[in-house]
């Protein structure tokens, strides 16, 4: 059971729908031609559509021509990111400064492919549920769906989730049980310093020095606080401070990310961070202020959905394309959060050899147009196993 | 010789002037509007206006009631510095970024009080010059004007300036023979890595953590490299990397300055920054260009010009509250470039508290206005005494 025949009939059709979202990305909860898009599609393809969940999410609800209790729900994102796109094709982004950089149009698009052959063939028994969900990054999408009641509203046994990988061949698909994406925590760390002349540091308080300091001390929340089995990332993407040669700042603000899978070691890192942090400016004459943003808790499989996710995967690819024991990534999903509520699983989809300039949130990323198709499939035959007909 | 009565009388037209000059604050070398002031109150007065010297540069001259060969120079700094004020007085700064956190207006408000009286005694024999001049913060806009022929066009035997110091009481003059300001030389350090994404360090070179290090370890120069009988500073006023919470820089930005009196030391200093820099980001696996730039030299007072120069504080404050020992600092000077040229001396002249973020290129200070009658008067007796009248 490869590709749906019937579904290679519309690649066509897919691959206008996927270059059409990525021409106008529109930033998370802001997804509104896109939802009015999806919604359209739906309706069109005789699905019950509900609009509303976290603002711009759609849930489109489809039954199988056999009666039946079971129902499972299917999810897709639909948000762009902040950042200009440096493509020259046609489809490239007609909107500023956004860009589907991260393949949420072909996600939205995939799931759109299954909507339309599940209706067309109705050859399950039971419910399902498409969730087309926004903001996943950064913004809690999926979260917010989950507050504002969505599996209250469209009960569901179990979850299912995908994401394009550059980096694994297309045609391939990959799991592992248990965590799979990161926890993804921020911070920020105010420096407070006296300031003064870059002459006379002995009347002030320097807040640069401070803050290298503090650089050096987080590294040994990795490398001698945490369980040295377990995976911890601390970043700090940022540090701005001065805008002069011979001004001594009052301030140095650093900024980064936690990534973790163990939740306790999330804590544990939050606590050394603010220990370090706070300690190391008290000691140096300065302070420091500490914002923890809590981020998305780490996606976990579960593992009798991640093995029927696998098995369909094996059927349209061929188990030698499928693998189950994938490394996680340090990355964040905010299907954590649908993961948490039900049991499910969250699988990638090999998008080709990874090309400098064009991975996942890179300025020259395009969704891989040949696994519109494959997706599709995959969905499709997940309904058709999941709630195959007696 | 207490505070000469005629400018105390005009205290009032001062602080009006220096208040003005304060909310208009310009940076170095775009001193259009100072200038244009400075310029039409010397030709308000009668004095002999010359523009353009160092492009924003004003020299006045004007001679006294009694014919003379002798012709001194005093000389005032115009512009600003690139940073925010926080003061919310009327006055504060009506440019955002930048501020008169050095005092330049009121130095440049003194002699302009200076000019206006002396314009009308005239009670003294021979010429003086009115040098005001732009860029004093790390432009050279001093050195520009010397080597544009200052001294040729404008020939002075001896060349006098003030600097306000918070810190000293109001109503104190000091200075010292030889280096009292130090040498100044800046440095900038481009860390280079490998950016990426935050939740990927093991395939990025961070180079946060690079500078970080380099912050860390250039405190070295101080403490073990330099003789610990001279003085050395090395601070690192800037530090840039980084614009997103889950994205690891490329590079990043470090900037500062070296202070030293001594030219050996002052030689070794760069050397030792640069070897640590390029050392300890090649042994993080990045790299580091270093960019040094040579800045003033040490500002050197003559023995006999500085005696005029507290004579005549003496005569004006009372002997007690001169001091000719005290300690250089490692502020940097572009009066250094004319004190090259030309004999000459520059003083301190107290300004009062510096608590409360008040000191010098601190975001609140402001420079006193009591002062200005002590300043202006101060130069209108030098020139009285210099070039007295038979």
């Amino acid at each position: 059971m490869p590709i749906n025949n019937r579904i290679a009939d519309f690649h066509t059709d897919l691959t206008a729908w996927r270059q059409d979202l990525h021409a106008y990305p529109e930033l998370g909860f802001e997804e509104h031609r896109t939802s009015d898009i999806v919604a359209a599609k739906l309706a069109e393809f005789g699905i019950e559509v509900h609009r509303g969940l976290a603002r711009t999410g759609v849930v489109g609800t489809l039954r199988g021509n056999q009666p039946g209790e079971r129902a499972i729900a299917l999810r897709a994102d639909m948000d762009a990111l902040p950042m200009p796109e440096a493509n020259s094709f046609e489809h490239a982004s007609k909107n500023p400064g956004r860009m589907h950089a991260c393949g949420h149009d072909g996600h939205t698009t995939m799931l759109l492919g299954a909507a339309r052959y599940l209706a067309e063939t109705r050859n399950f028994a039971g419910t399902v549920h498409f969730v087309f969900q926004p903001a996943e990054e950064g913004g809690g999408g999926g979260q917010v769906m989950v507050e504002q009641g969505l599996f209250e509203k469209f009960p569901a046994e179990e979850v299912y989730g995908m994401h394009n990988m550059p980096g694994l061949p297309a045609g391939s698909f990959a799991g592992r049980v248990g965590p799979m994406m990161a926890a993804t925590d921020r911070f920020d760390i105010v420096v407070k310093g006296r300031g003064g002349h870059a002459a006379q540091p002995h009347k002030t308080v320097d807040p640069v020095v401070i803050g290298a300091q503090i650089v050096g001390g987080l590294q040994t929340n990795t490398s001698r606080t945490a369980d040295p089995v377990e995976s911890l990332v601390v970043s700090i993407t940022e540090f701005h401070a001065g805008s002069a040669y011979n001004v001594i700042a009052e301030e140095a603000v650093l900024r980064g990310t936690i990534r973790t899978f163990d939740p306790a070691l999330r804590k544990l890192a939050e606590e050394s961070l603010r220990t370090i942090a706070a300690g190391v400016a008290a000691a140096l004459g300065g302070s420091a202020e500490i914002t923890f943003l809590p981020g998305y808790p780490s996606t976990r499989n579960h593992a009798s959905q991640l093995d029927k996710a696998l098995s369909v995967a094996a059927k349209v690819v061929g188990p030698d394309n499928v693998i189950d024991d994938v490394a996680p990534t340090m990355g964040g999903e905010d299907f954590a959060y649908m993961l948490e509520a039900k049991p499910g699983a969250y699988i990638f989809i090999g998008a080709g050899a990874e090309v400098e300039g064009r991975k996942l949130h890179q300025v020259n990323y395009d969704f891989n147009d040949a696994l519109l198709p494959l997706g599709a499939s995959y969905w499709a035959q997940l309904v058709e196993t999941v709630l195959a007909r007696d | 010789m207490p505070i000469t009565n005629r400018i105390a009388d005009f205290d009032a037209d001062l602080t009006a002037w220096r208040q003005d000059l304060h909310a208009h604050p310009e940076l170095a070398f775009q001193e259009f509007r100072t200038a244009d002031v400075v310029a039409a109150k010397l030709e308000e007065f009668g004095i002999e206006v010359h523009r353009g010297l160092a492009g924003t540069g004003v020299v006045g001259t004007l001679r006294g009631n009694q014919p003379g060969d002798r012709v001194i120079a005093l000389r005032a700094d115009m512009d600003a510095l690139p940073m925010p004020e926080e003061n919310t007085f009327e006055h504060a700064s009506k440019y955002p970024g930048k501020m008169h956190a050095c005092g330049h207006d009121g130095h440049t408000t003194m002699l302009l009080g200076a000019a206006r009286y002396l314009a009308e005694t005239r009670n003294f024999a021979g010429t003086v010059r009115f040098i005001f001049q732009p860029a004093e913060e790390g432009g050279g806009g001093g050195e520009v004007m010397v080597r544009e022929g200052l001294f040729e066009q404008f020939p002075a035997e001896e060349v006098y300036a003030l600097h306000n110091v918070p810190g000293m009481p109001v109503g104190t003059f000091a200075g010292r023979v030889g280096p009292m300001m130090a040498a100044t030389d800046e440095f900038d350090i481009v860390v280079k890595g490998r950016g990426g994404h935050a939740a990927m360090p093991h395939k990025a070179i961070d180079p946060v953590v690079i500078g970080a290090q380099i912050v860390g370890a250039l405190q070295t120069i101080t403490s073990r490299t330099a003789d610990p009988i001279e003085s050395l500073v090395v601070s690192i006023t800037q530090f840039h990397a980084g614009s997103a919470y889950n994205v690891i820089a490329e590079e990043a930005v470090l900037r500062g300055t070296i202070r030293s009196f001594d030219p050996a030391l002052r030689v070794l200093a760069g050397e030792t920054l640069t070897r640590i820099a390029t050392g300890i980001a090649a042994g993080l696996g990045g790299s580091a260009e270093v960019k040094l730039v040579r800045g003033y030299p040490s500002t050197r007072n003559h023995a006999a010009q500085l005696d005029k120069a507290l004579r005549v504080a003496e005569g004006l404050v009372g002997p007690e509250r001169v001091r000719g020992d005290i300690p250089p600092v490692m502020g940097g000077e572009d009066f250094a470039y004319m004190l090259e040229a030309k004999p000459g001396a520059y003083l301190f002249i107290g300004a009062g508290s510096a608590q409360g973020g008040r000191n010098l290129h601190q975001t609140h200070y402001d420079f006193n206005d009591e002062i200005l009658p002590l300043g202006a008067s101060y130069w209108a007796q030098l020139v009285e005494t210099l070039l007295a009248r038979e």
